[in-house]
């Protein structure tokens, strides 16, 4: 490779023809640390709103059968916003970016990670299925709350791009299942887009690039995704038509994942071998659009192997590496 | 009988406000108790098969649910002591390892509203918990294990294997989740299997007329 994976990627954002096809794990420097304060404690613990994440091997789910309220309309009495100053940001910062020399910035982008967006926020609150009923039966209090979270949202985003400096912005918030989305796309646009957009723009307006995670069959959105700004799709998973959309949003989205997450390669102790196939198919089925990144999801016993590492990285890389995908 | 339609219409509606005053209407135009049940089982067939086809999504189905819910608690008093329509107890959880609980809770909604009694483990159900629920409950005619990741997909197989090497029997095996498919079911023993919670009540139901 002569490119900077920092070069590719700006040729790819910019809807040119990269050298190569990135994998996630060389791609980015990411940054996890920050949301780990302001939303979602990585291995478990009480978040700043009061919620209690249960660790579990694929990660952090709130504790099972604990809410805080069932009903949307009391979410005031329950909700307060952390002071953005306590949340240690800055400490954060300077821990993951100690060694990241402005050389290394140089060649790879800097993504920083946003977890637990407006939906999964609310469901974190009040349970899925609370949520999933108050969008029908009180959105005058789920708008509330939405602008309310949004604003929080931001002021955070805001402060990791003073501090950060980052590339990309990685915000999560998972809208849909593996069969479609949780709620109607005609719901998602009239009472969540309205704030997502708000939190898409305030990130762009400052001339970072967003990147939306959203798991699951969420393509009847993604035209809304590309509409707000979003420029990134991640945890782009199979059971959506990742052929067709790679080629209808060249240009317009980087389409990162690919990985058949429920598939034999995703499963607990895949032989190697599996996953060296996997690989394979999704240099050959993906690589050459131009605009895909491929996101692997290999499991071990200590988790995902983005965060925790794992043996078969390397036969991944090395296989990566060596099919030609452009 | 118009009341009884308007039931059924408020139902597949989702108005869980309205349900209880119209049921109660049905009643009093001299529809029985058993029939507007069926009514009501009937409206969230359409519901699941409007899920299924993803005409409609989850608070949809949640709303058409909890009206079905509203409209059974005024007919209970009515129906007391009387087992005709229902199919039997159903043991629904989540299997060990897996904490997630969102597509067992709907898919234990729509089974329940399709008349069957509902038994909710809860979620990480140890494999030993099964077989002793089936054995303290009742008429026990299907039990229906979900697992949401590929993890825990072997706790999935081991939690069939515990229950139909249990030697207890009068009762099929569903099982569901997103990783799950109908080879995988096959290959783990179940009776059964369902993509989602609209069809989980209609293979549910066809498990144990079976």
């Amino acid at each position: 490779m002569a490119l900077t994976q920092r070069e590719n990627f700006e040729i790819m954002i910019k809807g040119g023809k990269p050298e190569f096809a990135p994998l996630l794990y060389e791609l980015y420097k990411a940054c996890m640390l920050a949301t780990n304060n302001t939303d979602q404690p990585w291995k478990g613990g009480v978040d700043p709103f009061g919620i209690n994440w249960v660790a579990t091997v694929e990660g952090v789910i709130p504790e099972p059968g604990k809410i805080l309220f069932d009903d949307i309309a009391d979410w005031k009495k329950y909700v307060r916003f952390p002071d953005i100053d306590s949340l240690g940001i800055e400490q954060m910062a300077q821990m993951e970016l100690a060694d990241f020399t402005d050389e290394k910035r140089k060649e790879q982008p800097v993504a920083v990670f946003n977890v637990c967006g407006l939906f999964e926020r609310m469901a974190a609150l009040m349970g899925f299925e609370n949520t999933l009923c108050a969008l029908i039966e009180d959105p005058d209090s789920c708008n509330e709350f939405f602008e309310a979270m949004a604003d929080y949202k931001i002021a955070c985003l805001n402060r990791y791009i003073d501090i950060y400096k980052p590339d990309v912005i990685i915000y999560f918030d998972d809208l849909a299942t593996a069969r479609g989305m949780f709620m109607s796309p005609k719901t998602y646009r009239e009472l969540i887009k309205p704030h997502h957009k708000r939190i898409v723009e305030a990130v762009t307006s400052r001339g970072v690039i967003f990147s939306q995670h959203t798991c699951g069959k969420c393509e009847d959105i993604l035209e809304d995704y590309v509409e707000m700004g979003v420029r990134i799709w991640n945890s782009a998973q199979v059971c959506n038509d990742l052929d067709g959309i790679l080629t209808k949003y060249h240009g317009r989205l980087l389409v990162e994942g690919g990985w058949d997450t429920s598939g034999p390669a995703s499963y607990m102790g895949a032989p190697v071998e599996a996953i060296i196939e996997e690989t394979k198919r999704c240099a050959e089925q993906y690589g050459k659009k131009g605009n895909f990144i491929l996101f692997p999801v290999i499991m071990n016993e200590k988790g995902n192997a983005f965060m925790t590492g794992d043996e078969r990285i390397p036969a991944l890389m090395k296989t990566w590496h060596e099919v030609n995908k452009l | 009988m118009a009341k009884i339609e308007e039931v059924k219409a408020m139902v597949e509606a989702g108005k869980a406000k309205l349900v209880p005053g119209l049921v109660q209407e049905a009643l009093d135009e001299g529809s029985a108790a058993k029939d507007i049940l069926q009514a009501m089982v009937d409206s969230m067939g359409v519901v699941g098969d409007k899920f299924s086809t993803g005409e409609i999504f989850v608070p949809e189905m949640l709303m058409a649910a909890k009206a079905m819910a509203k409209g059974v608690d005024i007919l209970k008093p009515l129906m007391a002591g009387d087992t005709s329509t229902s199919l039997g107890t159903c043991i629904i959880g989540t299997v060990a390892g897996d904490l997630h609980d969102i597509g067992k809770n709907l898919v234990s909604m729509m089974i329940e509203s399709a008349g069957f009694t509902m038994v909710d483990l809860g979620v990480d159900v140890p494999h030993e918990k099964w077989a002793e629920a089936i054995k303290e409950n009742q008429n026990v005619t299907l039990v229906a294990c979900s697992g949401l990741l590929t993890t825990t997909m072997p706790a999935l197989k081991d939690a069939v294997k515990t229950v139909k090497d249990s030697g207890l029997t009068g009762f099929k095996v569903l099982v569901g989740g997103a990783p799950v498919t109908q080879q995988f079911a096959n290959e783990i023993g179940a009776d059964g299997f369902a993509p989602d919670a609209g069809s989980a009540a209609v293979k549910a139901v066809e498990l144990v007329k079976a």
